[in-house]
């Protein structure tokens, strides 16, 4: 079943008076369960795509279906509903909230779906902080924290709530090799135990190592689309 | 509750702009508190000097004649008899009473002339209910029968008189009819109440009244009790007892008068006073939230990216200003409580530190004043404090919270 679709969909933003496509016509369906890299050079639209996927951003025009929903007809309530439940985001520059601790970055995700009793909550968020490698550094605020570690508490912060969908830019950026195929183990198995669709905006071929499937975005269009057999990832 | 906890987190985030914005909503809470405190122990104040030198607790008086008072008229007085003072005299917690009799005159010292009360009084039985006693500042208050008058300092000194010196009051009497009363000046005094110090002509009762030609009759008696808590009850009693004598009489307390009125409207003024300082501190509201709010702005893009509800985000942002006021709301109370502590004990001498004589203002304060307890100003200040810094944030938290989540992540 698809989770995703993009019909027509295009972004124009407004400079001034001059307006200027981001996206001209998008047409993709992503299914459940996908593992999906987009990339492309800088300026091509990847960010306003994966905006528009995360429901972050309306489309000029063309429509957007996620989980049997058209976002164009959810007001911002709905949308952030819609957020909170089914979306997890990696951001490149983290977003944390300093004045919580690792554990409690986490914790927030959580808490805001409402899903586990204290006790389970606590073994979920502590599992996953271990599991991107932070297990030890649960207290530590944001600014104890090395960019790397930063990022590996945003992505536990993404995937802790095991939503339908995790959008990450850029989720390796800060990550040394060997951090960033942990962190990549753990999506994967998200993928291959929950059936998490990951779409992530990026360049590097670590990362692209482990899609089933690469978008290449250009001038706002998909100029791209490689499917791939990922067997030889391990399981 | 994690909304809580992040709110309560929050607060500590920028310690020093937390603090000063809690400074500024404490200096105008403490402010308020003791000008609430001034103003109330000048009203009390002024209430004590309308008691002690003008109104007494109560008053004995023809109703019509008191419709009229502001006049000073001639007509509808009152003749005291024996089971009238009787039964005030049998009133609970009585101190004193003394007749008097009112009238407009002009007030000249053969140069000049200006209008004035005039008081007929019984000089024995006038310090039973008023505290003129110590007061004088020259002279004395003259003996019954004497053709001798007492006035305040301030217009003796707007007319150039001295104790010693002659007056003479032009009035006319109960048939219209102008007559004159020549007294020797036998006393000035200065008082906290600015009609006695500026208006007021005190001379013997009897004398005024063969001048006005009014027989025995009286326009009031004012009457002392042990104190001012007694009066309402000790005027309905005596209204049941004198309607029972003449029906026409009528028994008012103290805080019937208008003058109290006014003085109660003058502190419902100083209201005005805590909507300004409410104004202060919802300003610094408003500028902590939209300071914070635009530095955190990646933060709360991010927030919304987790699908928190624009209201969730309000609410981190309104708790936290309500912290600051509880904050500012409580140091300011302690401050407030600790001035006004200070200001029961040492009070403030105007005349001291501004050689400024209140009294001439109309202010009614004779050497120092003192501040008073009002507890009520404390809660409502308080309380007021904190709703005003929680609905002041509300509209620049909504601003924040209501921003477009793409547009709030890449803020920088």
């Amino acid at each position: 079943m698809a989770l995703l679709e993009m019909r027509g969909v295009t972004k124009i933003y407004q400079q001034g008076k001059i307006p200027v496509p981001a996206l001209r016509g998008i047409d993709l369906t992503v299914e459940q369960g996908e593992f999906t890299t987009i990339f492309g050079p800088s300026g091509s639209g990847k960010t306003t795509m994966l905006n528009m996927i995360g429901c972050l951003d309306k489309p000029t025009s063309g429509t957007i279906i996620f989980d049997g929903k058209d976002l164009g007809k959810l007001d911002k309530k709905g949308l952030a509903q819609l957020r909170r439940y089914n979306i997890g985001f990696v951001f490149q520059s983290y977003n944390l909230i300093p004045v919580l601790t690792a554990y409690e970055n986490v914790e927030f995700a959580l808490r805001l779906v409402n899903r586990y009793d204290k006790k389970q909550l606590k073994e979920r968020v502590l599992q996953i902080l271990a599991d991107v490698g932070l297990a030890g550094l649960e207290n530590r605020r944001p600014n104890e924290l090395s960019g790397g570690q930063k990022q590996r508490v945003a992505i536990a912060r993404a995937l802790v709530k095991e939503p339908k969908l995790v959008l990450a830019d850029e989720p390796s950026a800060n990550l040394d090799s060997k951090t960033s195929e942990e962190v990549l183990e753990v999506m994967v198995k998200m993928n291959q135990e929950l059936g998490t669709t990951f779409i992530f905006s990026t360049h590097d071929p670590q990362v692209m190592e482990y899609a089933h499937r690469m978008l290449e975005v250009r001038d706002g269009l998909i100029s791209e689309d490689q499917r791939r057999d990922r067997s030889h990832v391990s399981d | 509750m994690f909304l809580t906890k992040l709110a309560i987190k929050n607060l500590w985030r920028h310690r020093n702009r937390t603090l000063i914005t809690s400074t500024i909503i404490a200096f105008a809470i403490f402010y308020y508190i003791l000008l609430d405190s001034m103003i109330g122990g000048m009203t009390q104040m002024s209430y004590q000097t309308l008691i002690d030198y003008e109104a007494g607790h109560l008053q004995l008086v023809n109703q019509a004649y008191w419709v009229e008072e502001e006049e000073l008229p001639l007509e509808n007085l009152l003749v005291v008899d024996e089971q009238i003072i009787s039964d005030i005299e049998k009133l609970k917690g009585y101190r004193g009473s003394s007749p008097e009799l009112n009238f407009q005159a002009l007030l000249n010292n053969g140069i000049n002339e200006l209008p004035v009360i005039g008081k007929g009084i019984d000089p024995e039985r006038f310090d039973d209910v008023f505290f003129l006693e110590d007061q004088y500042v020259e002279g004395s208050m003259f003996s019954t029968g004497q053709y001798q008058a007492v006035i305040g300092k301030r217009l003796a000194d707007l007319l150039q008189l001295e104790v010693g010196d002659y007056i003479t009051l032009l009035v006319k009497d109960k048939n219209k009819t102008f007559n004159t009363i020549d007294v020797e000046l036998a006393g000035l005094v200065h008082t906290g109440n600015p009609n006695v110090n500026n208006n007021f002509v005190y001379l013997p009762l009897g004398l005024v009244q063969q001048a006005l030609n009014v027989d025995n009759q009286v326009s009031k008696v004012i009457i002392r009790l042990e104190n001012a808590g007694l009066a309402k009850q000790a005027a309905s009693e005596l209204r049941d007892k004198v309607k029972g004598i003449d029906n026409r009489l009528q028994v008012y307390s103290w805080d019937e008068l208008e003058a109290v009125a006014v003085a109660s409207a003058k502190q419902a003024g100083a209201q005005l006073m805590l909507v300004i300082i409410l104004l202060i501190a919802a300003i610094a509201i408003v500028n902590t939230v939209i300071l914070a709010a635009l530095e955190r702005m990646e933060e709360i893009g991010m927030m919304k990216a987790m699908g928190l509800q624009v209201k969730e985000i309000v609410y981190i942002f309104v708790l936290e200003s309500a912290g600051i006021g509880i904050l500012g709301g409580l140091i300011g109370v302690i401050l407030g409580a600790i001035g006004v502590w200070l200001f029961n004990i040492y009070g403030l001498d105007f005349d001291a530190w501004m050689n400024v004589d209140m009294a001439s203002f109309g202010i009614p304060v004779i050497g120092k004043m003192y501040g008073v307890w009002n507890p009520q100003a404390f809660v409502m200040v308080f309380s007021f404090g904190v709703l005003v810094s929680l609905l002041a944030s509300i509209f620049p938290a909504y601003w924040a919270a209501d921003k477009d989540p793409v547009k709030a992540i890449n803020h920088r």
